[in-house]
């Protein structure tokens, strides 16, 4: 079953196409959207593991009988070993991600078909379309491959944020666009430079090419192409310059919308973070960078979101500061520390995208996120606050949830790694999330009703609080058993480190 | 002044540096929680440092510690560099890129 493997990109995108060209037929865009996002994720269930060669274009290596027929400077060198066209790898970590990431994908189409009288094909397409791309990325061993599909993603992105109603919308993804201008043609003169190199922009090739000496790995082209490439990503994850920006085009799309750009940013960030590691791992200071950015984007973003008063941005910049934890991991280093970081990784696309959901119920509601004007919200909705409530804990990492048991493994890596204080710093931000989080839940839902404040009489859709309880269940159940998933990163990041 | 005094001089001042948003105790006592964790968790990262060299972190902790309790309140400091201004944004980004670069090309001189 390894011809599922390109399908998992490929399906999406043929949707997507198929959807907007369908648009304006509300019941068959409805019908069809469906059908395919409650598919997506059996594909990752039902696909074998292994690789992918596009074209059927494998290493000369695994060719025995036209490898030996070669002269000898190429079959008895790294030649041979090149990969000649585009390689998908499909592992455990890929299977865990990608079935929650399109289970994620159904929800947001299960609540948008719902909400909306008239379902629109184009914003089907942006969501088919951003599914696809990330979906390429995490699977793919090409970094040039994986930038072009980063192009994209970045495009929906700005497409499902214009979709909302907010009257910042437009602003907000201009915005991001005119930064994108910046990073994405760094991160690509990045790869360029890696190109020149070595002549492959295969990452397994470029890894062979610096373990095996074929190139310096101080030289400054490469170097110069790390820095690149590292600023390219930290653009696409929003670690801090980015982090205002990235939490700002949270609060600026639809609840849905917005589950779905944060479940996106965090696949880029493990895409290229391991690209990343699986490049440049011979360099002395990576770790530090990795540390410094991955810090500063945690620090930054709690204190903003502990002074905001919006509760879409303190979500948003909640969401941007979890980030940094799986920035720690990565930068620990460890076998353990990357393995947590992943795992966190899948933890954050479930809970925040469970809070956005949540709270979104409220914007709904009241037509104000300022937590100023809000309260008194669990007298009419006391099942969601008490889903609300427990997706926090599993934030801010209380146990027995999914989002202690990653943290928990987050810190026991820096303690055996020698780096206590990030271990203090986990702990504190930990405890500064938990605070947040009750703040605004206080001011939502336990804070006296404020006496102009209207909460609209018609009930909350029963898609939105199925997708909830779905997220919820999902949060208890890896909380209660981190081995489903822990076991396959683990293998995964063996092969790595 | 003794520290102390200037700690609460700069606590008191909190409600003037918030002054453009309804001031309530729940604003008041966030902005007061978002002081203590930036001070703290600058602080304890600067042990970091450590790695390069031990009489370069003592030295710098304490100077840094000087500087973030003798500049209080930051974080509404903090809040006007971070807003949604553009200019703001293409300011930090282009010097994180110039930094970055210069500070990778710099390792290899």
């Amino acid at each position: 079953m390894n011809d599922l493997i390109p399908l998992m990109v490929i399906i999406p995108i043929i949707a997507a196409i198929l959807l907007n060209v369908l648009h304006g037929k509300n019941s068959l865009v409805k019908i069809v959207s469906f059908i395919i996002a409650i598919c997506l994720p059996l594909i990752p269930l039902l696909s074998n593991y292994g690789l992918h060669y596009f074209g059927g274009h494998s290493p000369l290596i695994d060719n025995g009988d036209l490898l030996n027929s070669l002269p000898s400077f190429i079959s008895n060198t790294n030649l041979s070993n090149l990969h000649i066209g585009i390689t998908y790898y499909f592992g455990g970590l890929q299977k865990a991600i990608l079935f929650f990431l399109f289970l994620l994908g159904f929800l947001a189409i299960f609540i948008t078909i719902n909400e909306r009288k008239r379902s629109s094909g184009s914003y089907m397409f942006l969501i088919f379309m951003a599914l696809g791309s990330v979906t390429a990325m995490l699977l793919s061993d090409d970094i040039f491959h994986m930038y072009i599909f980063f192009e994209i993603a970045i495009t929906a992105q700005v497409g499902i944020i214009l979709s909302s109603n907010d009257d910042q919308r437009y602003e907000t993804a201009m915005k991001y666009m005119i930064l994108g201008s910046i990073g994405g043609p760094i991160l690509l003169t990045g790869i360029g430079f890696l190109l020149g190199l070595v002549g492959s922009v295969n990452i397994t090739d470029i890894s062979n090419a610096v373990k095996n000496g074929l190139i310096d790995p101080i030289s400054p082209v490469f170097l110069f192409s790390f820095g690149l490439i590292f600023f390219g990503w930290i653009y696409s994850v929003g670690l801090p310059p980015f982090h205002t920006i990235k939490s700002a085009i949270y609060s600026k799309a639809t609840p849905s919308g917005s589950a779905i750009l944060q479940a996106l940013s965090v696949v880029i960030f493990l895409s290229f973070g391991l690209a990343i590691l699986r490049i440049y791992s011979h360099l002395p200071f990576i770790n530090g960078f990795i540390i410094f950015f991955s810090l500063c984007g945690m620090i930054l973003s709690i204190t903003m979101a502990l002074i905001e008063t919006d509760l879409r941005r303190i979500i948003g910049f909640l969401a941007v500061g979890e980030l940094g934890y799986l920035g720690l991991g990565f930068g620990i280093g460890t076998k353990l520390s990357v393995t947590a970081a992943l795992f966190q990784g899948l933890n954050e696309l479930i809970i925040t995208a469970l809070l956005f959901i949540g709270f979104g119920v409220i914007l709904q509601l009241t037509k104000t996120s300022n937590i100023n004007k809000l309260g008194g919200l669990i007298e009419s909705h006391p099942k969601i606050a008490i889903m609300v409530l427990i997706g926090g804990f599993a934030m801010a990492g209380v146990p027995p949830l999914n989002g202690f048991q990653s943290k928990l493994m987050l810190i026991q890596s820096a303690l055996n790694a020698n780096f206590p204080e990030l271990a203090i710093i986990m702990i504190l931000i930990s405890i500064v999330t938990f605070m947040t989080f009750i703040k605004i839940f206080h001011s939502a839902y336990l804070k006296p009703k404020p006496k102009d404040l209207t909460i609209e009489k018609s009930l909350v859709p029963r898609s939105t609080i199925l997708s909830i309880a779905i997220l919820l269940i999902i949060c208890i159940v890896l909380g209660l058993m981190p081995e489903l998933v822990v076991k396959d990163f683990s293998v995964f990041v063996g092969g790595l480190i | 002044m003794d520290i102390y005094t200037m700690i609460h001089n700069s606590v008191k001042n909190f409600q003037n540096k918030l002054k453009k948003d309804i001031i309530t105790n729940e604003n008041v006592s966030s902005a007061i929680a978002a002081e203590l964790t930036i001070v703290s968790t600058i602080l304890i990262s600067s042990i970091l440092l450590r790695r390069i060299n031990v009489m370069l972190t003592v030295l710098i902790i304490l100077g840094l510690g000087l500087y973030l309790i003798t500049n209080m309140p930051l974080i509404s400091k903090l809040k006007k560099e971070q807003d949604d201004s553009l200019n703001k944004m293409m300011f930090y980004v282009i010097l994180t890129l110039g930094i970055l670069v210069s500070v990778v090309y710099w390792g290899v001189l």
